[in-house]
């Protein structure tokens, strides 16, 4: 029997058991307490709804951000329409949406030379409509990859998205690529040719 | 006339285990009732935890009350007081076992009806798929990088660390803190 309020285990132990990162023991240990106390038991079932709550919030398509091949394929397997840019530096392409697609990859090459963070920036017209920054990851070697919903691709008018990818060494900023997407309007697969 | 649910939530689980185990069938069906509510989301993490399946996890919360509850009929469950141990044992037992699933199924369902009872705590329980995205864009995008690839592509720390260039106690404290920042955001105490 537990005291009312028993806060026993932490969010964080919580949160490696949910991830199955806890050793047999530790985890063993954990749920004979699950068991037992109700406090703790409800706190791990709502931690337990809101992981699960994440694959189905991503899948929706309204999360943008930088991505790893592992998340696209989990996309690809959940069926999800994901539909791939690949741009070189200089590169100016075509883009465009169709209207089942649902998520947009850019994978965005460069030499990014001892860079472990980049920050990418997204103008139209001159304005800074996106700034983000993340990881340079090890499964993609020469490329990041960043994913948008396709949604707000669709919205764009026709229009140029100039893409700048920057790092920043010994305290100033160094451009790695820039790239432009020159976006077509929207387009309906009932009327493709 | 006092609502015979909230007293039964008031409840030892010991003594709702005695309620069943003393009662005729058919007797005890808000006992039994509240037994689930009560275990079966514990059951189902568990399952979740050793079978890394949703639906498997679903199976086995059914499957263990249903067994606890014949056990408890029957006689055979020794230690009432210590009834959240007797459910774990079990869940373990047919966590193992791999005989299991289809053959009762017809059974549960014509005990436990709708296998999608809501027994989640009602801050988390309806979750709303769009709150949860908003939440997710105003994390960091570490922070939600290492989210998407420990609980959408189902990576393990230390090969999110490789991916990502960090170290896998570096990535376990980055999901304790989104987690933290996840959880405050959905709940209404925090970002975006």
């Amino acid at each position: 029997m537990t005291a009312p309020g028993c806060d026993r285990i932490a969010l964080a132990d919580l949160t490696d058991y949910t991830a199955g990162e806890l050793s047999g023991p530790e985890a063993a240990a954990i749920e004979e307490h699950l068991f037992a106390c109700a406090d703790c038991a409800g706190r791990a079932a709502e931690l337990d709804a809101l992981v699960r709550a994440i694959p189905a919030a991503f899948r929706s398509a309204e999360v943008a951000g930088f991505v790893t091949d592992d998340v696209l394929n989990r996309l690809a397997r959940d069926g999800v329409h994901v539909r791939t840019f690949v741009l070189s530096p200089g590169a100016v392409v075509p883009c465009a949406v169709w209207d089942d697609d649902e998520v947009m990859a850019l994978r965005l090459r460069a030499d990014f030379g001892d860079a472990t963070e980049v920050t990418m920036t997204q103008r139209v017209e001159g304005n800074e409509v996106v700034r983000s920054t993340g990881r340079v990851t090890g499964s993609s070697p020469g490329e990041v990859i960043y994913t948008v919903p396709a949604a707000w691709i669709r919205d764009l008018p026709v229009v140029n998205v100039e893409v700048l990818l920057t790092t920043h060494e010994e305290g100033a900023e160094r451009t790695i690529g820039s790239y432009t997407l020159a976006h077509g309007g929207r387009f309906l697969r009932s009327v493709r040719l | 006339m006092p609502d015979i649910q909230a007293t039964l939530e008031a409840v030892s689980d010991e003594a709702l285990a005695r309620r069943i185990a003393a009662g005729p069938a058919g007797s005890t069906d808000l006992e039994e009732s509240e037994l689930y509510r009560r275990f079966a989301p514990r059951v189902r993490l568990y399952g979740r935890r050793h079978l890394r399946s949703n639906a498997g996890a679903d199976d086995l919360a059914q499957e263990v009350l249903l067994l606890t509850i014949e056990r408890l009929r029957a006689g055979e469950v020794q230690k009432l007081e210590q009834i959240g141990s007797f459910i774990l044992g079990t869940s373990r037992m047919m966590c193992h076992s791999e005989r299991r699933v289809v053959r009762r199924r017809e059974a549960l369902v014509a005990r436990f009806g709708d296998t999608s009872i809501e027994t989640a705590p009602p801050s988390l329980s309806s979750l709303d798929s769009g709150r949860v995205a908003a939440c997710l864009r105003g994390l960091a995008e570490r922070e939600r990088l290492v989210l998407l690839l420990t609980y959408y592509a189902e990576r393990e720390a230390p090969r999110i660390a490789e991916d990502l260039n960090l170290s896998p106690g570096a990535v376990r404290v980055i999901r304790h803190r989104a987690i933290a920042h996840l959880r405050d955001c959905v709940t209404g105490g925090g970002r975006p």
